[in-house]
């Protein structure tokens, strides 16, 4: 014991007669009280002054009404749980995307896919749930910035507030990271976190309150309004439609050549991940439909919902398994991945409103129309390295005009205790006529259109910036070394020694 | 005979096996390599350390010739392969004294020449007259 007391003496004199960790070791020490400096000012600030008025407040009449009495904690818990596994939705998209995109980007698309949930969750906070989810006007929200001055539960859901931010959050970051897809392997860092920004914070919220909001044009449009159970339109559609605007304005990777110039999609990295992570997605698909209902009380509905989620996926998946084979003779696994992945998507807005048959159909109906999708825009030079567009815009579009199609004109909408068919939603094959089919075009056509619209602005204007795509070279070398400095795999690249650490002196000659 | 073998940019390779193609050298050996040549050295970083790369990714492609080939396949790849700054790469023509086919028991010249060289030329020769 003494001996090693003696012997940490002995290195901490040494030590500390080597000016270098004497100037380091004052550094992170100096750092520590500046840091802790700040957050004590800001305790004292705020959370002092707090404090003492809940002690001074603490013995106030209890007999006041608890603001809490109208939570249902049974649709609480199921929303919290359906939020999980949405936000797990954030590993599928992250491995899908970086199993189908070369080794070189991947670190590139994790630390997107990171980076996009922590700006969605901060804009979503700050503004994005006001634009999207409160009062205002038909076109955007306007009162509830930052969650202040909304009331403890949201509407008559039953649901905390909080609770519903957190569910709506993992919605948010789910059309933010779908963004991201069709733009891996030649965007920018900086240009990402820019247009993050304005997806999150601007596009996704204000276009979502037209068909969510409380008082959104299209859900309160006559004499039907446009039905989007779970978001088909509102997240699929806009954030695929988001990414086509990305890849149009950043052009195909270089080396990239299309299926008329006689090339062809360059070769996925890892197919085990990327499998894997669309596995993944399937699974908190079954919080993103079936949770849609915020309430676990309509038995009925969250049962039908996840039943038709999952046969939509299976005859989906099918169907492009199937029609990959007609086409090329082999069992294609991306392109059965984009199929069943394309059925849940389309699946998304219908759930709740069609039947088995219904369903079926509408998955296969997916399977189909995403690989027309790629076709089209293998055609037409857009380079969309994971598939987004077609899975999230092309499918996205299926599905809601789907509800058109195929409602059974059986259900009308969850509440918070049961269900509610005083209205029930009819589509064209079940005797509902067209009206149904007309809003759900309406607000498809508008949604897609004002949402390529906007986002062409912004990807123009952060390309102004010179942010958004990397130099030739940084993308040649590969974006994980150009933009992060470290690659995915780094054992399989070898280096000299071990690692040659370099102080802070010889990086700028390195660097 | 030689051995012709060089070091190439990964992403210079598409463009050099096209070369090599038409010029009629379809028989080639491809390694993925690491080594230090004249550029600058990359640093990582990880956690916030910052860590020296001291060798480049690059790719090493071999291929024996017949005298008649040697000096089409090095302006093949010199012209496919040149970017113009450092780290192109460099050739390395050594002789080679003898070559066996193994499937034949072919000797030297007559074991060189793949069996599909004239088809895969004729198809690089359609593409390059494409685009």
């Amino acid at each position: 014991m003494s001996t090693t007391l003696r012997s940490l003496g002995t290195r901490l004199r040494t030590n500390w007669q080597d000016p270098l960790i004497r100037r380091n070791v004052g550094l992170l020490f100096l750092g520590k009280a500046i840091g802790l400096f700040l957050v004590l000012s800001l305790m004292t600030r705020w959370f002092l002054p707090a404090l003492l008025d809940a002690q001074a407040a603490a013995p106030a009449p209890t007999s006041a009404p608890d603001p809490m009495a109208s939570v249902n904690a049974i649709n609480t818990v199921w929303t919290l749980v359906a939020a999980f596994l949405v936000f797990c939705m954030q590993v599928g998209f992250v491995m899908l995307e970086a199993g189908f995109a070369r080794s070189r980007e991947s670190v590139n698309i994790l630390v997107e896919g990171i980076a996009d949930t922590c700006i969605c969750g901060v804009t979503f906070w700050l503004w994005g749930f006001a634009f999207m989810f409160e009062p205002g006007t038909p076109w955007i929200g306007t009162t509830g910035f930052a969650l202040q001055g909304l009331a403890p539960t949201y509407g008559a859901t039953g649901v905390p507030l909080l609770a519903f931010w957190v569910f709506q959050f993992a919605f948010a970051d789910t059309c933010s990271t779908i963004t991201s897809g069709a733009m891996i392997g030649r965007c920018g860092f900086v240009g990402d976190l820019l247009y993050s920004v304005g997806v999150t914070g601007f596009i996704y919220p204000i276009i979502g309150h037209w068909a969510w909001g409380p008082d959104g044009w299209l859900a309160v449009m006559t004499p039907i309004s446009f039905h989007d159970f779970a978001g088909s339109t509102v997240v699929h559609t806009i954030g695929g439609t988001i990414s086509l605007a990305g890849a149009i304005a950043l052009g195909p990777r270089l080396g990239r050549v299309f299926k008329r110039d006689g090339g062809g999609p360059m070769p996925a990295h890892d197919l085990i991940i990327g499998a894997a992570g669309g596995l993944i997605l399937w699974f908190g698909w079954y919080g993103f439909n079936p949770g849609s209902t915020l309430s676990a009380l309509d038995t009925a509905g969250i049962g039908r919902v996840s039943f038709n989620t999952t046969l939509a996926a299976c005859s989906a998946g099918l169907t492009a398994l199937f029609y990959s084979y007609i086409r090329t003779k082999k069992w294609d696994l991306a392109l059965t991945t984009n199929g069943f992945l394309a059925g849940l998507v389309a699946i998304t807005c219908p759930c709740y409103w069609v039947d088995p048959v219904g369903a079926f159909f509408i998955g296969i109906g997916a399977g189909i129309v995403v690989v027309w999708g790629i076709d089209a825009l293998e055609y037409l030079r857009v380079d969309d390295p994971i598939g987004a567009v077609p899975v999230h815009m092309v499918a996205g579009i299926w599905g809601t005009l789907s509800l058109g199609l195929f409602a059974a004109g059986k259900y009308g909408a969850p509440t918070p205790t049961g269900q509610d068919v005083s209205t029930v939603v009819t589509g064209l094959f079940y005797g509902g006529g067209l009206s149904t089919l007309k809003a759900q075009f309406i607000g498809s056509a508008s949604i897609t259109v004002a949402t390529f619209a906007s986002a062409m602005a912004l990807m123009y204007a952060v390309k102004a910036t010179g942010t958004l795509r990397v130099s030739p070279e940084g993308e040649l070398e590969g974006l994980d070394l150009h933009e992060h400095g470290s690659s995915a795999y780094p054992e399989y690249m070898i280096s000299g020694s071990e690692s040659v650490i370099l102080s802070v002196a010889d990086t700028s000659k390195a660097a | 005979m030689k051995l012709i073998s060089c070091i190439i940019r990964p992403d210079r390779l598409p463009p050099v096996k096209e070369a090599l193609f038409r010029a009629g050298v379809t028989g080639i050996t491809i390694t993925k390599v690491s080594g230090h040549g004249g550029e600058r050295d990359m640093v990582t970083v990880r956690r916030g350390s910052r860590l020296l790369l001291e060798f480049r990714e690059k790719i090493k492609i071999e291929m024996a010739c017949s005298e008649p080939f040697v000096e089409a396949t090095i302006n093949a790849i010199v012209a496919a392969a040149r970017t113009g700054s450092v780290g192109d790469g460099k050739i390395f023509v050594q002789p080679l004294d003898r070559v066996v086919r193994i499937r034949t028991g072919e000797r030297d010249n007559a074991a060189l020449t793949p069996v599909t060289a004239e088809i895969v030329q004729k198809h690089a020769l359609e593409l390059a007259g494409k685009s």
